[in-house]
């Protein structure tokens, strides 16, 4: 009899405690739900404080040591620096790694930024983003492809529409992409003062459309020079240039799309990134 | 009274059905754990230490699925509203997948919430009534002479303080276990709450940090209050339905449907009064968009307030004009 008595006094002692407890909780959770702030002003703020003293205590900022041979890369830009084509989804940005480890460096991606469809425009709004900062700070080398979408943006809608881009519009929108072009280099350059920004030119995805060819080779080829412009008046930077490998190669490096190279395509763009920078 | 409810909990206790339970919790959790910390590894040789890389490729991929037609909407809200949530982390410097015991107990709460710890509930909820039933000790019960409701209340307190002592049991035993394998740190860690669905936009302005601890215990009572309503209902299924197993399968079918409700059930908006779709609380507290348009906290709590009580008043009618035949 002693020993159900002492049953029945620890569970109902302990369920009455945890019953207390619950419903305080429960009380506290309607409340921060239904009126935030209210339930939450001092107690919060000095746990808030004392996570990001844990959070940057262990390792922000922490820069990579100043080896010569340290590839770190992050890739930032539209569906090319993502890889968008590459059955494998590697894109240039894994792939130089790859053969920057197998010439022996000590590479790794420390981000692969790239989203589909991104213009200069996204691109400016995307930099100011912490985390983007972030990673950027990271690199030792920053990979850059950009311009793309300004071109051609919504070409592919056109295309299905049975209409292209007339060269007049093409015109417009190099012009006004160039511009934003130089903001984001220096951007980036300033985010990371450190890393060597290389930026891939474009190549016109068109070029096995007759009636594309030469509006968008002019176009191509006049964004290539003016971006070839702004960054050559800029240190650390670099431009790979594209535009010779899709022009008679459109069948072998351009995947299905007719837009985005194939896995051979960015294999190859790797390969010319990795000459300029060794 | 108080000899009622004694004698209640000691025919529990001596049940052994929440030994059942805590062993249940013993077993799973460690499995939960080992999974979670092989998950852990797996990103470690990805990311290494660096939570911030990480955070940033999970905003880009869900920025890239975003723009795909072939994704459907409303997983479209829920990315959008993740992808503000790492934002928000990052522009605040606070790792929001740092590892630690008391992560993985919020994280464990969370999905548990719905599902895991209702059904166990329900196993000792459901045969409270009917188990008296099955082996006829009900006739002795009920010839004592104490009012039919007294009867019937004293078990449906037992049950309620079972039901608190089983959510405590969940955090006492997941942080416990789970210590061993991430370290039993992280009470003081801020976690964001309040961020709001308008329209296609987050909004941001009622966000602020709680400390783990805090978030945890508002966690614990809302899920407290969710299996509370579980246990009145399968105590209502267990005064209406003669055998056990019966009313185990009719309680665990109504949760079962309840979840596959919440993934499908977007459409069909009336779906939200019923008591099953509105189960997951928490997701409240996450931030995360409720599965049916128009569905808030308060909406909820009166949803399953109202299911309580009209159990509750189907169960003591029942149980009071009821004729015990065998």
């Amino acid at each position: 009899m002693n020993s159900t008595s002492r049953v029945w006094r620890t569970t109902g002692l302990l369920s009455l405690l945890s019953t207390i407890l619950l419903i305080a909780g429960f009380l506290y959770a309607v409340k921060d739900v239904i009126a935030p702030g209210a339930a939450s002003t001092a107690g919060d703020e000095a746990g808030f404080n004392q996570g990001t003293a844990v959070g940057s205590g262990e390792e922000s900022g922490v820069p990579p040591s100043e080896d010569a041979k340290l590839l770190n890369v992050t890739a930032i830009g539209d569906s090319l620096a993502k890889g968008t084509g590459d059955d494998t989804g590697k894109g240039f940005a894994r792939r130089f790694v790859e053969l920057a480890k197998e010439q022996g460096a000590d590479s790794k991606l420390v981000n692969n930024l790239g989203i589909n469809g991104l213009t200069t425009a996204g691109l400016l709004e995307l930099l100011k983003e912490k985390g983007v900062q972030y990673s950027l700070g990271q690199a030792d080398i920053i990979v850059m492809s950009i311009g793309g979408n300004d071109l051609f943006d919504g070409a592919e809608s056109l295309q299905t529409a049975g209409r292209l881009p007339t060269e007049a519009e093409l015109e417009k929108s190099v012009t006004e992409a160039s511009e934003r072009l130089g903001e984001i280099a220096d951007t980036i350059l300033e985010i990371n003062p450190r890393a060597q920004l290389v930026y891939i030119s474009l190549y016109n995805p068109f070029s096995d459309l007759p009636g594309m060819r030469k509006i968008g080779d002019e176009a191509v080829a006049r964004w290539n020079h003016i971006a070839m412009d702004l960054l050559r008046q800029r240190d650390r930077t670099l431009v790979v240039p594209t535009f010779d490998l899709f022009t008679y190669n459109s069948q072998k490096y351009l995947a299905s799309d007719h837009f985005h190279p194939n896995g051979a395509g960015y294999q190859i763009i790797a390969e010319r990134m990795i000459q300029g920078i060794h | 009274m108080m000899a009622l409810v004694k004698n209640e909990t000691i025919k529990m206790i001596k049940k052994k059905r929440f030994y059942v339970i805590l062993l249940v919790l013993l077993v799973l959790v460690p499995i939960f754990s080992y999974a979670q910390l092989r998950a852990a590894e797996d990103k470690r040789s990805k990311f290494g230490t660096d939570w911030r890389r990480e955070v940033q490729q999970a905003i880009t991929d869900n920025q890239n699925s975003l723009g795909s037609d072939r994704v459907p909407e409303e997983w479209k809200k829920y990315r959008q509203i993740f992808i503000q949530q790492m934002k928000y982390y990052l522009e605040h410097d606070v790792n929001p997948r740092q590892p630690g015991a008391v992560a993985f107990t919020k994280e464990f709460l969370d999905n548990a919430a719905t599902l895991f710890i209702p059904l166990l509930i329900m196993g000792i909820g459901s045969d409270i009534v009917s188990s008296e039933r099955t082996s006829g000790t009900i006739k002795m019960l009920l010839t004592r002479p104490i009012r039919r409701w007294k009867i019937l209340l004293s078990k449906l307190i037992t049950l309620l303080m079972f039901v608190s002592l089983i959510v405590v049991a969940t955090f006492i035993i997941c942080y416990l276990i789970s210590g061993l394998f991430f370290g039993y740190k992280g009470f003081n860690l801020p976690v964001f709450t309040g961020f709001k669905l308008q329209g296609a936009d987050v909004d941001i302005s009622g966000v602020h940090a709680v400390p783990q601890w805090k978030y945890i215990l508002m966690q614990m009572g809302l899920i407290w209050f969710v299996s509370s309503v579980v246990a009145m209902l399968a105590f209502m299924v267990s005064v209406l339905v003669r055998s056990t197993a019966a009313s185990i399968v009719i309680m665990m079918a109504a949760l079962i449907a309840g979840n596959i409700l919440t993934n499908l059930a977007s459409a069909w908006t009336s779906a939200k009064y019923l008591f099953m779709v509105n189960l997951g609380l928490t997701q409240y507290l996450a931030g995360t968009p409720a599965p049916i348009e128009g569905m808030t906290l308060g909406f909820s709590l009166a949803v399953l307030a109202v299911w309580a009580l009209g159990s509750l008043i189907v169960s003591f009618l029942v149980f009071t004009k009821q004729d015990i035949l065998n």
